[in-house]
């Protein structure tokens, strides 16, 4: 039963990173990229909770600090990502939460991820960060993970109760 | 949710996961003991871009012709005047142009100014809240491309190759903050380093010499490293825009605007091999110079 909620975050993570790093950054959006793979992660947290939310943020966060050109440190994305699975996951309960929660909450885990993002660069010596810059990233980022939330959190729901419908049962 | 502590126990695991390669990352550097994980990263990840690549790169650049379309009757406007000044100029070029093609086959170049480059396509970007400015190309090791190798487009210098997967590349931009190229200005052969700023429209030339004459408007080319790596000698890299600090500090310094448009990047060119070194066998003659100076100079 484990293996069906693996396999349907595995692919969808897979594919929102690909997604993120081939079409929406090379796109000119103003200020910060959209972050599928940030709305991804809090999709799957609503769906399945704080466990797989947490794993799942983990695990986009790697590939997100691999998946080339990422030269940053390893473990920065991983980190954050991490941490927004588990937060979000714990608003999960077995009823459906309204959409207005789900999309606000998005939205302020991402602003407060590239805070975050800003924050641990800027400790970790990381010569690039431009602080001028992050206030524009961190309004544009929330405001496209709130847009980019109102279809992807509804549709992951489904998607997750369509393949694993043992961890709905309750 | 039978056990409330198990979800605190897991973020506790992978939070000290991430902060141990965090640890490992910073102290290992460039070679450290996670460059297999970036290597697998690189090995696995590259591929499927790639195949993104083949579906999403016609759609990209379909909506940017959409984009400009508006501007193509300005350019028009402006080429034709571009134009009509060039053919101007080439009346009274013909002239150098005819002695410079004699002292060039003097010298033996054949190619002056040809670079063996192989060309590539760029099919990801990093997103922009991680202030990298890295992009990743659809050609690797396989096809003969190595670290530290050159990348310019048409117009110029777009940065250089800081790691390579079987078939993608990566290159650091040379607007990327931790970006570094030797400069020379192309009229008087003063060099200093310029160095990205973190911002697509401008570069940072630190000039060796604070007495140099500098002008706006004036080209700053690569000044050129040992054996091509990390750059090749003579590409254009950008004109100068505005300058900072007096003359007779300690260091003087310009802002640079870049010829390649960070943003539009599209096809480019990784560089194997620089235009061969003029020979420099003393011969008798005496070419006036002209305003483009070639890979010579280094």
């Amino acid at each position: 039963m484990i293996v069906r909620r693996v396999v349907l975050c595995a692919v969808l993570i897979v594919l929102a990173v690909i997604i993120e790093v081939t079409v929406l950054a090379p796109l000119p959006f103003p200020g910060a990229t959209p972050g599928l793979v940030l709305v991804t992660v809090a999709a799957i947290a609503f769906a399945f909770g704080p466990v797989t939310g947490s794993a799942a943020g983990f695990a986009a966060g790697i590939l997100l600090d691999l998946a080339p050109p990422a030269s940053g440190t390893i473990g920065v994305t991983a980190l954050i990502l991490t941490l927004v699975g588990f937060a979000l996951g714990r608003v999960f309960d077995a009823d459906d939460r309204p959409i207005v929660i789900t999309t606000v909450l998005t939205a302020l885990a991402a602003a407060l991820a590239v805070l975050a993002g800003a924050a641990l660069g800027g400790l970790l010596g990381n010569p690039r960060i431009q602080w001028s810059e992050v206030p524009v990233m961190i309004i544009t980022a929330a405001i496209y993970a709130a847009i980019l939330a109102l279809p992807l959190v509804p549709l992951v729901r489904r998607l997750a109760r369509a393949f694993v419908p043992e961890a709905f049962s309750r | 949710m039978r056990d409330t502590r198990r979800p605190r126990i897991i973020l506790g695991i992978l939070v000290l996961v991430c902060v141990t390669l965090i640890v490992l990352d910073l102290r290992g550097g460039g070679g450290g003991p996670l460059a297999p994980l970036r290597a697998a990263g690189e090995a696995v990840l590259g591929p499927l871009e790639r195949a993104a690549a083949t579906f999403v790169v016609p759609v990209r650049t379909f909506f940017d012709s959409l984009s400009t379309l508006g501007d193509k009757d300005q350019q028009i406007a402006a080429l034709e005047a571009e134009n009509e000044e060039l053919r101007a100029q080439l009346d009274t070029v013909a002239n150098d142009r005819a002695r410079i093609a004699d002292v060039d086959a003097l010298l033996g170049l054949i190619e002056a100014n040809a670079y063996t480059t192989v060309p590539a396509q760029v099919i990801a970007v990093g997103p922009a809240q991680g202030f990298a400015w890295t992009v990743t190309l659809d050609v690797g090791s396989r096809d003969g491309i190595e670290r530290d190798m050159s990348v310019i487009s048409g117009k110029g210098l777009v940065g250089r190759v800081i790691s390579v997967g079987p078939g993608t590349a990566t290159v650091l931009l040379i607007v990327d903050a931790t970006s570094s190229v030797g400069g020379r200005l192309s009229g008087t052969s003063q060099i200093g380093i310029v160095s990205g700023t973190g911002r697509q429209d401008a570069l940072q030339m630190q000039l060796l010499d604070p007495l140099a004459p500098v002008d706006i408007g004036d080209v700053v080319v690569t000044f050129g490293s040992e054996g091509d790596r990390p750059y090749a000698p003579g590409i254009p890299i950008g004109t100068v825009r505005e300058l900072r600090g007096t003359e007779g500090q300690l260091t003087r310094s310009a802002i640079l605007e870049p010829y390649v448009d960070i943003s539009r990047l599209d096809i480019v060119g990784v560089v194997l091999r620089a235009p061969e070194r003029p020979d420099r066998t003393p011969i008798e003659v005496t070419p006036t110079p002209s305003a483009s100076a070639t890979g010579g100079g280094a």
